[in-house]
């Protein structure tokens, strides 16, 4: 055997053990997900990447369907539609938007709101994070609230500056007043005016953020 | 000059955002770069692990058995490798407490993303104070999804948090909204 030949040889088997190593490194690698599933899913989430999605939600997605114990096809479905999701989010929203927002996005549209209706939120809040309100929306929304007055519910407590917390609590309130059986567009509608009164002293996020 | 509607600093986001592409000699360039520092800095009298392999050139079975070795070896790592039960870490964490309120429950646990959805044994086990379970854990900020299995078979969401959209698999499951309290 030769010098070159035997160095090609040792650099092979290092490459191999590396490989091979660098495989076992995820701790979310495991046995149950079966090649063509594996194959499909990493072809989407190549796909994101290339796009500039965020991958992990999408990796999430696929071991929220391991855990739950759907079938292969079931979990390529769900990797791809949330895949779609979070192309158009990021779209919508904006080179600006974070991970946490797109992820929210993602969840808010699946409940039926518009992008547009998100790209508009965020073009209002500016640098305020809207992980929360998306979040928010996307359970108001699942709770029976039409998404137009879902929407203006959480358009105008951003508008009027509300914390992360007091818009959690609208979430709160209006989930409480849907179960004693209140109309929920009422509810939001209510509970809404009822947040964005207590802050009239708030800056407008719009405003605070303007050179 | 600045768009309408756009304040300076968004601007400077989207400029620091944007992928720098890099010319296709780039990384050959850089490599070259690389080894000549790295051989100016190495001292003269080893010759690292290339002149083990041309040492080993003149007795083709060593490198042979060589070789075996570093493949039996990363081998033998990846079936010693177990997945780990911590939860995945790259930013801020924050404790967080999960309370379920189930008092003929015998089990409870908290699977989410944020633990690979119990695969693994990664469930986070509650205790149980006269059937109000709960289990505090360090969770990493931003949007997750989770949900509780109770008696190890019925998923069911958490009562008093949001309801997530996205329940592709036919079971419920809820948001949350860790934030980081750093910021």
């Amino acid at each position: 055997m030769s010098k070159s030949k035997t160095r090609s040889f040792v650099v092979a088997a290092l490459m191999s053990a590396y490989v091979v190593s660098a495989g076992a490194q995820d701790p979310r690698t495991g046995p149950k997900l079966d090649n063509p599933t594996k194959v499909a899913v990493l072809a989407i989430i190549d796909t994101a990447r290339a796009q500039g999605i965020p991958v992990e939600p999408l990796m999430e997605k696929m071991y929220e369907g391991l855990g739950k114990g759907a079938e292969g096809p079931k979990i390529v479905a769900a990797v791809r539609n949330l895949a779609l999701e979070m192309s158009i989010a990021h779209s919508a929203l904006g080179a600006v938007a974070t991970t946490d927002e797109i992820k929210a996005a993602a969840s808010a549209m699946h409940a039926g709101v518009p992008a547009v209706e998100l790209g508009k939120l965020k073009k209002q809040s500016r640098l305020r994070s809207l992980a929360t309100p998306f979040t928010v929306l996307a359970d108001i929304v699942s709770r029976g609230v039409p998404v137009g007055s879902a929407v203006n519910a959480v358009k105008s407590l951003v508008g009027a500056g509300a914390k992360d917390k007091e818009i959690n609590d609208f979430q709160r309130n209006v989930k409480e007043d849907i179960q004693q059986g209140a109309p929920p567009a009422a509810a939001a509608e209510t509970r809404a005016k009822v947040s964005s009164e207590k802050k009239p002293d708030k800056p407008d996020e719009m405003e605070k953020d303007k050179f | 000059m600045p768009e309408w509607g756009r304040t300076t600093l968004e601007m400077i986001v989207e400029e620091l955002q944007r992928p720098v592409v890099l010319d296709k000699s780039f990384e050959r360039r850089v490599m070259v770069r690389v080894r000549r520092l790295y051989a100016e800095r190495r001292p003269r009298r080893g010759r690292g692990w290339l002149t083990v392999a041309a040492s080993v050139a003149h007795r083709p079975a060593w490198a042979a058995a060589l070789a075996a070795g570093i493949v039996a070896i990363a081998t033998a790592g990846v079936m010693r490798a177990r997945p780990t039960r911590d939860i995945l870490v790259t930013g801020a964490v924050e404790p967080v407490t999960f309370v379920y309120v189930a008092p003929t429950a015998k089990s409870v646990a908290v699977v989410g993303d944020f633990n690979n959805w119990g695969l693994d044994d990664s469930a986070l086990a509650a205790t149980n104070l006269q059937g109000v379970w709960s289990v505090t854990a360090r969770i990493p900020a931003g949007v997750h999804r989770y949900a509780f299995v109770v008696d190890g078979k019925q998923w069911v969401a958490d009562p008093t948090a949001p309801r997530s959209s996205s329940d592709d698999f036919g079971m419920p499951s809820s948001a949350l909204v860790v934030e980081d309290s750093t910021k």
